[in-house]
């Protein structure tokens, strides 16, 4: 196996570096998903008025206009932003995340996917994104009420911060393994 | 475990067990190999006789390119008549071996590097050719040089794999290795461009004496004009040519860079995969700690043991 | 027959009793149509007052008039974008919080810094919008080195979003989480 502890070095050493780069601008956006998605939670219980007796979430019903709200886009570049469509008894968040080149498309696509497919377990999980962004949650009214408001906050800001980490370890992971992969193939021939 | 071993580890572990005098039993397996290989490890007639055959889907490429002698030069005796449905057979009599235990050993690993010697056969033809022409271009300068020489010998094609192949041509100065590979999967097809990108840089960066590597998507120019080359219409196939300079391809190092060369398209496929696996391990332990962040949102329930005045505890009803 | 399909046909849009036909108009105060041409004065107006230093002026008339009853599809409300973007980008990072501080303690403040805010989300909507077209990047595949770079986050429109996003940030601070409510609320959008 290569050294994984050689490799992981360098990654940490290139990640740090890249951190203090990012979170000037990093900040004030999530700041601002944080802000605004705060303000969206505002849900309450609400029976659906197109059909007796059934409860859903409105922003997906799409059944009643005036439950819409004027939904929120928070962007910090063309390639990194949040949809927020809040509605009476629910909340769809949409996020973007950034993919730089191909290397990044895939291992979001791949990253994003896996995530979907357990999204029994994350309960506020989307199981398909929103078309034009990456990843989708869904926030009723059930939700807030069972759980803690500013913690799922929380929880949708640190899971765009940890993705986008992720995103970029894996991808120098992947750098770093095939130029370790390919001089050891080619050390034989020197 | 990095670099791929060149020979088959199973019938050189079975072998080893049977040549040193373990108890004569039957014997009956079907061993599979890289490129769809496979062996065929029998005792047909006795349990003293050990039957190898081979079968490689590119035999007939081989024959054309001196395969029967080298295989002859290889195994000479050994080689037996050819077992229906393989393409070639090796008995051993475990009665008659080589007396010395290193003798023995090396027959082990002869016979465990079937496929290697098989598959050897083209390139030691390229290398062979190579020198001759080496020796011929010598006596001219390059502007003077005859046709033939600058052009180089004719290209080589293995089929080895149901849609790839390797194609080797020799020239004065050179030998070209290029293999053809097709990425099934749009992942693979990326993750591969990764690491080809690396073969590439490696000459560049650190190792300045490896053969050079070229990357491309699109049938190099050596191959157009090949009969049955067919170009690929959607860019799934990539082409990987290693040019081996004549310092790779000295007597000495000639045997460990054939094996070497071989193992590339499996080795690199097999990191490929083991990337994938890894990614994958990773998603896997970072979807673990998003659960364990969206469930401490939920607020624990805790329900306290509560007493009356005189200290008696009651539960409540639900 | 002909090939509708039956199954996609949105029957409650052909009800004219059904919720989803609900005239969201209604709701909504009358507002004065506004044409495109004093929208265009109005711009000329603040940028006059921009160019002579009066940068939280300038930003407080922008905001007082917002075009709501500018008719759609004719970009008056688009323009009138440009104009307070304009405003915010004259002003200095470091004044930022104390230009809002007056705004909001003059006369009609509170709903100047509301307005101010459906700006800010317009605006960060809009750049998304008007940039996906291209959105998709080139892989890098340069020689040696390129591939081992840091996510790096300047990419296109990012400067833009990040003086709306501390503009957003200061507001927040300032008319609390509030505005943000009102904005998704207020059926006059701009």
């Amino acid at each position: 196996m290569p050294p994984d502890g050689k490799i992981e070095d360098g990654i940490q050493k290139t990640a740090t570096r890249a951190n203090i780069f990012r979170s000037q601008s990093l900040r004030p956006y999530l700041l601002c998903v944080r802000s605004s998605l705060t303000a969206a939670l505002s849900l309450s219980n609400f029976a659906s008025q197109a059909t007796e007796r059934h409860n859903v979430p409105e922003i997906e019903a799409q059944t009643s206009p005036e439950l819409l709200l004027n939904p929120l886009t928070i962007s910090r570049n063309e390639n990194e932003r949040v949809l927020i469509e809040p509605s009476v008894n629910s909340v769809r968040v949409s996020i973007k995340i950034k993919q730089a080149d191909e290397i990044e498309n895939i291992l979001v696509h791949k990253f994003t996917r896996f995530l979907t497919q357990r999204a029994e377990n994350f309960e506020i999980l989307r199981r398909k994104a929103v078309k034009g962004y990456d990843i989708s949650f869904l926030i009723t009214n059930f939700h807030t009420e069972e759980m803690l408001k500013h913690k799922l906050v929380d929880f949708v800001i640190q899971f765009m911060e940890d993705v986008d980490k992720e995103i970029s370890e894996m991808k120098l992971f992947l750098n770093a393994r095939a130029r370790f992969v390919a001089e050891s193939f080619l050390t034989p021939f020197d | 475990m990095l670099l791929l071993d060149y020979q088959n580890v199973l019938i050189q572990s079975l072998l080893t067990e049977r040549f040193s005098g373990a108890p004569p039993t039957s014997i009956d397996q079907v061993v599979s190999d890289f490129d769809g290989v496979t062996f065929h490890i029998s005792t047909p007639e006795s349990k003293n006789k050990i039957r190898i055959s081979m079968g490689i889907k590119c035999f007939k490429d081989l024959l054309q390119y001196g395969a029967d002698q080298q295989l002859q030069k290889e195994y000479g005796s050994y080689i037996t008549d050819i077992e229906p449905g393989y393409d070639f057979t090796l008995l051993v009599d475990l009665d008659n071996l080589p007396p010395s235990a290193e003798e023995r050993e090396s027959l082990v690993k002869s016979i465990s590097l079937l496929k290697r010697n098989a598959m050897a056969a083209p390139f030691e033809r390229a290398f062979d050719e190579h020198a001759e022409m080496a020796k011929e271009a010598s006596k001219y300068s390059s502007e003077t040089a005859p046709q033939g020489i600058k052009e180089g010998g004719e290209v080589m094609a293995i089929h080895y794999r149901e849609q790839e192949a390797i194609y080797i041509k020799a020239s004065h100065d050179r030998v070209t290795v290029i293999f053809s590979t097709i990425f099934t999967d749009e992942t693979d097809r990326i993750f591969g461009k990764v690491f080809l990108q690396e073969f590439v840089d490696a000459r560049r960066r650190a190792i300045q004496n490896a053969p050079q590597v070229l990357f491309r998507n699109e049938a190099p120019l050596e191959l157009q004009g090949i009969p049955g080359f067919r170009a690929s219409a959607k860019g799934e196939i990539g082409y990987i040519t290693f040019v081996l300079f004549p310092r790779h391809i000295t007597q000495q190092r000639r045997t460990d860079s054939i094996s070497h060369i071989q193992t590339f398209r499996d080795y690199f496929h097999y990191h490929i995969k083991a990337s994938k696996a890894y990614i994958h391990s990773r998603m896997r332990r970072r979807t673990a700690d998003f659960l364990q962040v969206l469930n401490r949102a939920r607020p624990e329930s805790e329900e306290k043991e509560r007493k009356t005045a005189s200290g008696r505890t009651f539960r409540v009803q639900g | 027959m002909t090939t509708t399909n039956w199954r996609t046909i949105n029957v409650d849009a052909l009800d004219p009793e059904s919720s989803y036909n609900f005239d969201l108009s209604t709701l909504t105060p009358q507002l004065a149509p506004v044409s495109t041409s004093s929208i265009q004065q109005l711009g000329n107006q603040v940028r006059q007052q921009l160019r002579s230093g009066d940068a939280e002026g300038a930003l407080r008339v922008a905001l007082s008039n917002p075009p709501y009853g500018a008719a759609a599809g004719e970009g008056g409300k688009d323009a009138h974008l440009a104009t307070v973007v304009e405003c915010l980008q004259s002003v200095k990072l470091a004044d930022v919080g104390r230009v809002l501080e007056r705004v909001y303690q003059g006369p009609g403040g509170v709903e100047c810094l509301d307005v101010l805010v459906k700006y800010l989300y317009k605006g960060m909507a809009q750049s998304t919008s008007s940039t996906t077209t291209n959105s998709r990047p080139a892989s890098s595949q340069g020689p040696g080195f390129s591939q081992i770079q840091a996510r790096t986050s300047v990419e296109g429109g990012g400067q833009a979003m990040s003086v709306l996003l501390s503009w957003h940030e200061k507001v927040i601070e300032i008319a609390g989480q509030g505005a943000i409510i009102r904005v998704m609320t207020d059926r006059r959008t701009v």
